[in-house]
């Protein structure tokens, strides 16, 4: 896999989704800008409700019937993913970029042995490859993510959620991709089989080089894995940032929602731990608050905020959208 | 009988066993013992599967124990039945983990506590209606006229988790189990709940078992930390102790495992295998994984052992 290290893997350029219901448009993701580069691990992080997983599916153009993307583009590898043919996407898909799902039993089949879904995978994009050839390179797969080949035999339900996570991981880059994207891929599971199946994604995308969109609720868990984070708050990723910077200890600014989150979970091992916790509740997405969405929840929020909705300004290594940095707002720079 | 050295909650050698296929038994829950102090919150902490529900279950007496005692204020509940488990539950009370499975979608918050306020009334002059309000206060759900009207669908997960809460307090419990109360809550609204617990518990002196796999909360909230292993107790201490010096080879894991425990490397585990729990087992449950096995481990169950300082642990090598 040869990429261009300057060349983005992932360009996502001023994308929105809504879906069509009933009672109106739930606007789920608004506006986005992102761009990954190759071997890069970029962390998604926003409450349930907030649009990562639309966001997520939208890149993979896996869109359910009632979602549509009402603007903006996705590029994988500088090709605009929305552009191409059904015939070009079936070939696009698993093989340049892939996803992981948040539950392994829904993403597996019951009723196939893991070696028949990996074989599956390997000979419908590559046709050339013989039946020996795949099930090497099974093998070899099953070696990566650490599951005794024997398990090649296994169904799904003969499996541990933990195994079953990382045959779905397997299958993932079974084609080599150059970009994969896992959403919460650990969020069901125990705290010691999430962090062994994150110390096997860490592991495997230091060899094999991929990028990552890891997408996830759990900030400190983000904070950990990738090298930048995007904060998601209402469909926007409301701040861009090193995640070196996600600690009550570090001194670089921060979007008060992202503040509000570093103090909302106890620290495992500072002396003291006090908390706090963001007030009022997330917004609903068929109504979302005038301006910046997050104003009715904001300690800053001044009569700006309720107007006009931020973009985001570079502070320090971040880029941020609030008006505390906009130069808009009478408060500046906590 | 309210001596101040006297704890409010004493469990002692605690089982609960139920029958799986082939007329065996599972135990769960297997020789457990501690004593909660009114106004105090204790940490369990465990693995999924590890018994923890079972014993919050157990102690609120939705489950019968098979062996052991539970005592409450001196007096054994273990085996109370009828009219006598009305009475005992005006003092211990269970918040579970879904806060909208917890409640029925038909009733308004006003009716989910007006049910137990009327049920358990002492003082029959008690005001029903203000007490409502006053319950709805302590747990922040305000304007309390707003909320009384509202269905279980119209609130956040946050807000139902509230109504729980104030449901459970509705009988003036001296004690409350907490299962996983905030695990499936949004975190912005997480540390709200572990705020009001907090609250209560000064306020009230209300005790707490606080139910968790996360070690983090666990410490934030708890005085204590109880870790559960295969339904038995692997290690307790003072939480700072028990996270500053752990000693058994789970908690080390657990500990490692947890984000934010800055951790570098491969976990102290040598298997992921999940723990027996059939009847008749041997040795020390956490033995098919553990870093430091010997044979002694496959053999004999290790008994839970004083450190000092009110830390224990049962480990043939603790270190
Ligand atoms: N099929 C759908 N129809 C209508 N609204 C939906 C649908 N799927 C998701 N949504 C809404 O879109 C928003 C974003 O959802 P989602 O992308 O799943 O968020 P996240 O993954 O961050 O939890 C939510 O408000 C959700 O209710
Ligand atoms: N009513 C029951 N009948 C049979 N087995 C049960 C029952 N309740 C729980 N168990 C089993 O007991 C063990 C402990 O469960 P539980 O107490 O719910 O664990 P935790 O809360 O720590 O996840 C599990 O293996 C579970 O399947
Ligand atoms: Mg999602
Ligand atoms: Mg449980």
């Amino acid at each position: 896999m040869v990429t261009d290290p300057n060349n983005p893997v992932l360009q996502i350029e001023d994308l929105s989704v809504a879906y069509v219901t009933n009672d109106g448009f739930v606007n789920a993701v608004n506006d986005i800008n992102l761009t990954l580069y190759p071997g890069e691990i970029v962390g998604l992080v926003g409450e349930s409700g907030s649009g990562k997983s639309t966001m997520a599916n939208a890149i993979m153009r896996l869109l359910k019937g009632d979602a549509i993307v009402t603007k903006g583009r996705v590029k994988i590898l500088g090709r605009d993913v929305y552009e191409m043919s059904e015939k070009q996407l079936r070939q696009f898909r698993w093989s340049k970029m892939s996803m992981v799902f948040q539950s392994a039993m829904s993403a597996l089949n019951p009723v196939m042995t893991v070696e028949t879904q990996i074989l599956d995978t390997l000979t419908s994009h590559d046709k050339s490859m013989t039946k020996a050839q795949a099930l090497e390179r099974a093998k070899e797969l099953m070696n990566l993510v650490r599951i005794d080949t024997k398990h090649l035999k296994s169904y799904p339900h003969e499996l541990s959620g933990g195994m079953r996570q990382r045959v779905v991981i397997a299958i993932a880059i079974a084609l080599n991709p150059s970009f994969v994207i896992m959403d919460e891929p650990t969020t069901a599971l125990d705290v010691v089989v999430q962090r062994s199946i994150l110390n096997e994604i860490r592991r495997i995308q230091e060899k094999v080089g991929f990028a990552i969109l890891f997408v996830s609720h759990d900030f400190s868990l983000v904070a950990e894995l990738a090298s930048r984070v995007a904060i998601m708050y209402a469909g926007r990723v409301v701040e861009m940032t090193p995640s070196n910077t996600l600690s009550l200890m570090a001194s670089e600014k921060h979007h008060p929602y992202t503040i509000g989150l570093l103090e909302a979970i106890p620290e495992l091992t500072a002396d003291e731990v006090i908390i706090t916790g963001i007030p009022g509740n997330p917004p609903n997405l068929r109504t979302l608050p005038s301006g910046c969405a997050f104003h009715p929840r904001c300690p800053f929020a001044e009569e700006i905020c309720t107007k006009e909705r931020p973009v985001a300004v570079t502070v320090g290594p971040s880029d941020i959208e609030c008006h505390l940095y906009s130069g808009k707002g009478m408060k500046q720079h906590v | 009988m309210s001596d101040a050295n006297q704890p409010l909650l004493r469990v002692e050698d605690l089982v609960v066993r139920f029958p799986i296929a082939g007329r065996q038994y599972i135990r769960p829950v297997d020789g457990v013992s501690f004593a909660i102090a009114p106004g105090e919150v204790l940490s369990l902490v465990g693995e999924s599967g590890s018994g923890k529900s079972t014993i919050g279950k157990a102690l609120v007496r939705m489950v019968e124990p098979a062996g052991g005692t539970i005592e409450v204020n001196g007096q054994d509940v273990t085996h109370i039945r009828g009219r006598r488990i009305k009475d005992y539950r005006e003092n211990v009370q269970m918040v579970f983990q879904d806060p909208f499975g917890s409640l029925n979608p038909v009733r308004t918050v006003e009716q989910h506590l007006a049910f137990p306020l009327r049920k358990h009334r002492m003082d029959k002059t008690v005001n029903v209606n203000a007490k409502i309000d006053e319950l709805l206060e302590k747990v922040g759900l305000t304007p309390v006229a707003d909320t009384r009207q509202k269905f279980p669908h119209e609130l956040s997960g946050g807000q139902r988790q509230r109504v729980a809460i104030a449901r459970a307090l509705a009988v003036n419990p001296k004690f409350v189990v907490a299962d996983e109360p905030i695990s499936m809550l949004d975190v912005s609204i997480r540390a709200g709940i572990l705020k009001l617990m907090n609250d209560l518990r000064a306020d009230m002196n209300l005790a707490f078992l606080y139910i968790t796999h996360d070690l983090a909360s666990a410490r934030y909230i708890g005085n204590r930390i109880m870790v559960l292993y295969g339904g038995k107790v692997m290690e307790t201490a003072p939480s700072d102790e028990l996270l500053r010096h752990p000693s058994h080879p789970y908690t080390r894991l657990l500990l490692a495992a947890t984000p934010g425990s800055r951790h570098q490397g491969d976990l102290p585990e040598t298997s992921n295998t999940a723990p027996n729990l059939v009847e008749g087992r041997r040795g020390c449950p956490f033995a098919s994984r553990c870093p430091l096995v010997t044979s002694e481990c496959h053999e004999v169950e290790p008994a839970l052992t004083t450190l000092g300082d009110n830390h224990s642990v049962a480990c043939h090598h603790p270190a």
